[in-house]
């Protein structure tokens, strides 16, 4: 007998390599780092450059002189290479009593007309050690930084050159005095074959972060690029009548199977691709051996598994559901365990080995994404943790295959009516 | 493999949903290379009889032997069933549809693709393999349907309300392919709201109503448990002139003509209305295949 389960798979296969769902998940990842990139580049090179006149009340009368010097020197800069790049900062000089309310009113009314971008009041105790007063920043824009961060370095700076001067203190003494040290993280020293010692080499953030990161994306990327397909692939079946002229041709079983292998196919065909663009990548800029063979395998393993997992929850979805409506309600918990790996991976990559680490990623649905994501990170967690994970995922698969064929041998041939988690849990537990 | 003489044996077969029979203790027995009609008003369980048939649904009691199998999932590759109006994927092309329900029950691309050209081309789709379902009109697609369901050559036949909103043209071009593959070996069984349908195609016809089998036989033997109790005439006054005339049971007014069941002797009735207006027709008969199941269906639809 022909395996049927395959003849399905085929098909399957076919019809979501066909589809637009596979052309939008092959660019998504692309699309996606490329947006990100663009953004990042996008918002470094446009930057806000519109003037920013701004007046200065010195009650102390020593830091006016200074802040236009700095400005200038900041302008200067700005203009480097013909092309502004920042804004200019024009400071000029404002007077009034610190009592004077009726003098701030009219200069805030001058920001109002955009006459000026802000003022500035600084007390005339500035350069006093035992200040508790506070320079005072006034503008109708609170989202900008660049220009109250730059008043408050560079007041800062020039305040305590005047302090150690009034100190008799050499301010070059004490930047020299207080230098700080870095720390360089370094790999391990390695033995080479040959007895030699190979020096270790600094911590390099695309093999510790990148690289990780980005194997954890395609195994989420091909997973929710053909797994949540099946709940739009059963639902049609089921609203269309198709299913019954299936089920009169082959098992609910290996209907399911076929749409599972078919699903894992679609799945597996759009790693191979982004890999082969990812290792492309890795090569070009000279980090082709930060990709390893057995990271790509326990990779192609873990994608398996997911499709399984998932596929088999959203297989149950659409055959528990008569339309996509009542779908929606059950997608949320669905997509929330899909998601979860994206959640956290942040907390995963700063510290593998932590317990929070170690928990997420024996959490089975999201071992594929986040156990995967440790073992790329050098050295990579204890095997026991590997190989609990892979336990405890593979029975996870099992049981949720198992359930979905039980779901899926009932709800696809029910109308009318969507089931509820306790008919779902009756039909799992029928013989 | 000895020949089997009856495609499909139902026995004591009865199925419930929430405790409400929709089928109730039914025996029933489809003799091979015949048409068999189902009939039956809206809800009286004939779909979930054809659902049962094909192991879509199992019974709470009784036996369903299907091609000389109790195990019916066995015969399942020589089964076809086209349910009623949908089950083809919208976007699919016609010719990759069928080859992929064919070769579902087992059929190899090399026997497939001339029995799709055949039948293709029989329902006048000659070069539509490459169209997508849902490009296609009401009747090509339930002719489409037909084709998935014949193209695997299946011993037993089984279709739900084939012919319902088909134009004349293609209702024949359905007909004749029925009978073609009756002809080719293959059993019929079809449900069907279309009276006029069963009575001229099906060798066998059985009701259900209420669950429970209401009439099994042939035409003949149907209308014979009626004997000849139907008067169909055409009358200058039309039906109002039948209106309070004595011994009228029942009138079935067609518009031109009248079915009419009458109490006493049919002559005397023939001349109480020769005296009332001039009679153009006036034949007495069996009742027709639609006035019986009116007769049956028509107490619980009031």
């Amino acid at each position: 007998m022909k395996n049927k389960a395959l003849i399905v798979a085929v098909s399957e296969f076919t019809t979501l390599v066909q589809s637009k769902a596979f052309l939008i998940g092959l660019l998504m990842m692309p699309v996606f780092m490329g947006v990100a990139m663009g953004v990042q580049r996008f918002t470094r090179d446009s930057t806000d450059i519109k003037d920013r006149p701004f007046v200065v009340v010195d009650r102390s009368g020593a830091l006016l002189g200074p802040l236009q010097a700095a400005a200038d020197a900041w302008n200067r800069a700005s203009e480097g290479a013909g092309t502004r790049t920042q804004p200019r900062f024009l400071p000029s000089a404002g007077s009034f009593e610190a009592g004077d309310e009726q003098a701030r009113a009219a200069l805030s009314d001058r920001v109002k007309r955009d006459e000026i971008y802000a003022f500035v009041e600084i007390p005339a105790d500035v350069l006093n050690p035992d200040t508790t007063s506070s320079i005072s920043y006034y503008s109708n824009h609170p989202g900008y930084r660049v220009l109250p961060s730059w008043i408050e370095a560079t007041a800062n700076r020039e305040i305590l050159n005047q302090r150690f001067r009034s100190a008799s203190i050499d301010r070059a003494v004490v930047n020299r005095l207080t230098q700080r040290v870095e720390v360089s993280q370094l790999g391990l020293i390695a033995r080479e074959a040959g007895g030699g010692i190979r020096a270790a080499t600094k911590v390099d953030r695309v093999r510790t972060t990148a690289i990780p990161l980005g194997m954890m994306m395609i195994l989420l990327f091909s997973v929710m690029s053909s797994a949540p397909q099946l709940l739009n692939s059963v639902i049609e079946e089921k609203m269309s009548r198709i299913s019954e002229v299936l089920i009169g041709s082959i098992t609910p079983y290996e209907l399911m199977m076929g749409k599972l292998l078919g699903s894992a196919a679609v799945s597996v065909l759009l790693a191979m691709i982004y890999v082969s663009g990812g290792v492309f990548m890795a090569n070009r800029y000279g980090y082709g051996d930060a990709i390893r063979a057995t990271d790509l395998a326990w990779l192609f393993l873990f994608l398996s598994m997911s499709v399984m997992m998932f596929g088999s929850i959203f297989i149950t979805i659409g055959a528990a559901c008569t339309d996509l409506k009542d779908a929606q309600g059950m997608m949320t918990p669905a997509m929330l365990l899909l998601m979860l790996p994206w959640l956290t991976w942040f907390s995963i990559i700063n510290a593998p080995e932590s317990p929070m680490s170690i928990a997420l990623s024996l959490f089975p649905t999201a071992t594929p994404f986040l156990m995967l994501m440790r073992i790329a990170i050098p050295p990579g967690p204890p095997v026991w943790q590997i190989a609990l994970g892979v336990v405890l995922t593979t029975i996870t698969a099992i049981g949720f295959v198992y359930a979905a064929g039980k779901i899926f041998r009932t709800g696809l041939l029910m109308q009318g009516k969507a089931a509820t988690f306790g008919e779902m849990w009756k039909w799992v537990r029928a013989d | 493999m000895p020949a089997v003489t009856t495609a499909i044996r139902l026995s004591g077969v009865s199925k419930k949903f929430n405790g409400i029979p929709a089928v109730d203790g039914l025996t029933l027995a489809i003799p091979t290379g015949s048409i068999y009609g189902f009939i039956g008003p809206n809800g009286s369980g004939k779909t979930t009889t054809l659902r049962m048939i094909m192991h879509l649904l199992l019974p709470d009691e009784g036996q369903i032997e299907v091609l000389g199998s109790a195990q019916t999932v066995a015969a399942r590759d020589r089964v076809s069933y086209l349910p009623e109006e949908r089950g083809l994927y919208k976007k699919m092309a016609v010719r990759r549809l069928l080859r992929y329900y064919g070769r579902l029950k087992g059929r190899s691309l090399a026997e497939l693709d001339p029995a799709i050209d055949e039948w293709l081309a029989r329902l006048g789709m000659d070069g539509w393999g490459e169209r997508k379902i849902d490009t296609l009109s009401k009747g090509m697609t339930q002719k489409v349907q037909f084709v998935a369901a014949v193209v695997s050559k299946p011993d037993l036949l089984i279709l739900d309300e084939p012919f319902s909103g088909l134009d004349p043209v293609n209702a024949e071009a359905l007909k004749d392919s029925v009978l073609e593959i009756r002809r080719r070996g293959t059993t019929v069984v079809f449900s069907t709201h279309d009276m006029a349908t069963a009575e001229k195609m099906c060798d066998r016809i059985f009701m259900i109503f209420r669950g429970r089998k209401v009439l099994d036989g042939t035409l003949q033997e149907i209308q014979a448990q009626y004997g000849f109790d139907t008067i169909r005439l055409r009358t200058a006054a039309g039906a109002p002139i039948l209106d309070g005339m004595a011994g009228v049971e029942s009138v079935n007014d067609y518009g031109q003509l009248q079915e009419v069941r009458v109490s006493g002797d049919p002559q005397q009735f023939l001349q109480q209305l020769a005296a009332r207006t001039a009679v153009h027709h006036f034949e007495i008969t069996r009742p027709s295949l639609h006035d019986i199941f009116v007769r049956i269906a028509r107490p619980t639809e009031a």
